[in-house]
């Protein structure tokens, strides 16, 4: 992992201890009900700064808290083909499974990038294992 | 016999008893419908208070060896977010999501607690309220709010016996805007000299002389902001907050109020935790697994927070009557543990 990708997970790791200092509260505008106001935003004053970590053009992170909610919003390096298909497919993951994956509005998802090179390596070793397979019938 | 009583998360309140170092569920209080944001136990009168995010709020009553509740008329159209026994516990005092403060007395003919609104609107939710020692004058009460500084009113209730009737019920004293944050747990110290309250942006402010002229100190610290605090004397402040350790706050011989230190001694948390441990506890997380283990060197970091919660400490109550010092308090935590201390075991903070 190079050094300045692990400044930049530092970075959002320490903004997101900061920034998870979170609360119950109930809405303000609707009685009985208790809403996440970071997706409401209905209270300017539950809001707090929104802050942006950027590495660089590709790969930002932004994350927005409010009183009751934390919103992390993550830019994945998409270099190549490869990569651009193997983080659709892991949005698409990620979406199918939103149910199950509470923890992801509250816990830090920066492993997003080594997932995606992890993911990159093995499909590659995937792809030349096919390849090798599908030589050997010819050999 | 230590009882204490506390909210689980959810819309029932736990009386648990100590017997013999064991504790004992001994009553389920089930009236409300949502979760419960306020619980105050009256020591004298031996009256727990409720207010729940369901817009209502119980006085309970121990009637044999049940507790039964009476019904507060509050009127509130928004979650109850925080309440309080006055001194002499004649009344207590109800924060709302409805930017409004309640003070609930005891109507007899009737059976009920009825309520009186404090006119003044808040302008935004009543995090927190607090009494003043002398019972009759003022309540004070703590607003979230940011950019616009934090407001804070005090508020003098008129009373036949009280000689200063020159105060209108729900006047306002003053407003102090002093932090530009959110703020909370808001406590008077037990002279009532002192006001004491915390923002969201890790600093405590100290007010002297609440009047028309106050004196205010604040003290920055480094870790998270705090939640709620408690005066243990009038020169020693507790508090607790989403740094899952108690931090004592004292003031010296002229009046300068300072960080002292933890209340536990945390344990000592490699920083040189490796990287790879983290990311494969992350990824133990995601899969479901604890792969906390691999590598016997792996620091969980999330986990090694403070030394005895370890999760946010959401509110500190003192244990025994009101008295000019406390010695033990309860504190409780998102982790769902309540810890009583004792300060007799920390006897440098004695001295202060």
């Amino acid at each position: 992992m190079g050094s300045t990708l692990r400044l930049y997970l530092t970075c959002i790791r320490n903004t997101l201890h900061a920034a998870m200092c979170l609360q119950n509260f109930p809405c303000q505008e609707v009685e009985r009900h208790n809403k996440p106001e970071v997706e409401l935003k209905s209270s300017p004053e539950l809001l707090l700064n929104p802050v942006v970590i950027c590495r660089n053009e590709a790969e930002k992170c932004l994350i927005e808290t409010s009183i009751n909610s934390l919103r992390i919003s993550l830019k994945v390096k998409q270099a190549d083909e490869l990569e651009n298909i193997l983080t659709k497919k892991f949005l698409r993951f990620l979406s199918m499974r939103a149910e199950a994956f509470q923890v992801l509005r509250r816990k830090p998802v920066q492993d997003i990038d080594k997932e995606i090179s992890e993911l990159k390596m093995s499909v590659n070793t995937r792809g030349r294992l096919v390849a090798t397979e599908f030589l050997k019938q010819f050999i | 016999m230590i009882v204490v009583a506390f909210c689980p998360n959810n819309n029932e309140v736990h009386i648990y008893r100590l017997d013999e170092d064991k504790w004992e569920k001994v009553h389920v209080l089930q009236k409300h419908d949502q979760v419960i944001s306020g619980i105050d136990w009256s020591a004298k009168s031996n009256k727990i208070v409720t207010a729940s995010h369901d817009r209502n709020s119980y006085v309970w009553n121990l009637e044999g060896s049940e507790w039964v509740p009476t019904l507060v008329i509050l009127r509130l159209n928004r979650a109850a977010l925080c309440v309080q026994w006055s001194p002499k516990e004649n009344k207590f005092a109800v924060g709302s999501g409805a930017k409004t403060v309640c003070i609930c007395y005891y109507e007899q003919e009737n059976n009920w607690w009825v309520s009186k609104l404090i006119r003044k609107r808040h302008d935004s939710s009543v995090t927190s309220v607090s009494w003043h020692p002398n019972n009759v004058d003022s309540s004070c009460n703590n607003i979230n709010r940011r950019e616009v500084p934090s407001i804070f009113h005090l508020y003098k209730r008129d009373s036949k016996k009280s000689t200063s009737s020159d105060w209108k019920f729900g006047e306002l004293i003053v407003q102090l805007d002093l932090s530009s944050s959110w703020t909370f747990g808001v406590k008077w110290s037990p002279s009532g000299n002192t006001l004491a309250y915390v923002g969201h942006n890790s600093m405590i402010y100290f007010v002297d002389d609440v009047g028309p002229s106050p004196l205010a100190q604040n003290v920055v610290f480094r870790d998270l902001p705090l939640r709620d605090v408690l005066f243990v004397s009038e020169k020693t402040v507790i508090g607790v907050g989403f740094d899952c350790n108690p931090m004592v706050f004292a003031a010296d011989e002229r009046g300068v109020w300072g960080f002292v230190r933890y209340l536990a001694e945390r344990k000592p948390v490699s920083s040189g935790s490796r990287y790879g441990a983290q990311f494969s506890e992350a990824f133990g997380k995601f899969y479901g697994q604890s792969k906390q283990g691999v590598g016997n060197d792996a620091v969980e970091t999330s986990k090694t927070r403070g030394a005895v919660h370890e999760n946010c400490i959401n509110s500190i109550i003192r244990l025994g009557e009101r008295g000019i010092l406390t010695r033990r308090f309860s504190t409780s935590g998102l982790d769902g543990r309540i810890v009583v201390w004792d300060l007799e075991n920390e006897p440098d903070l004695l001295e202060l």
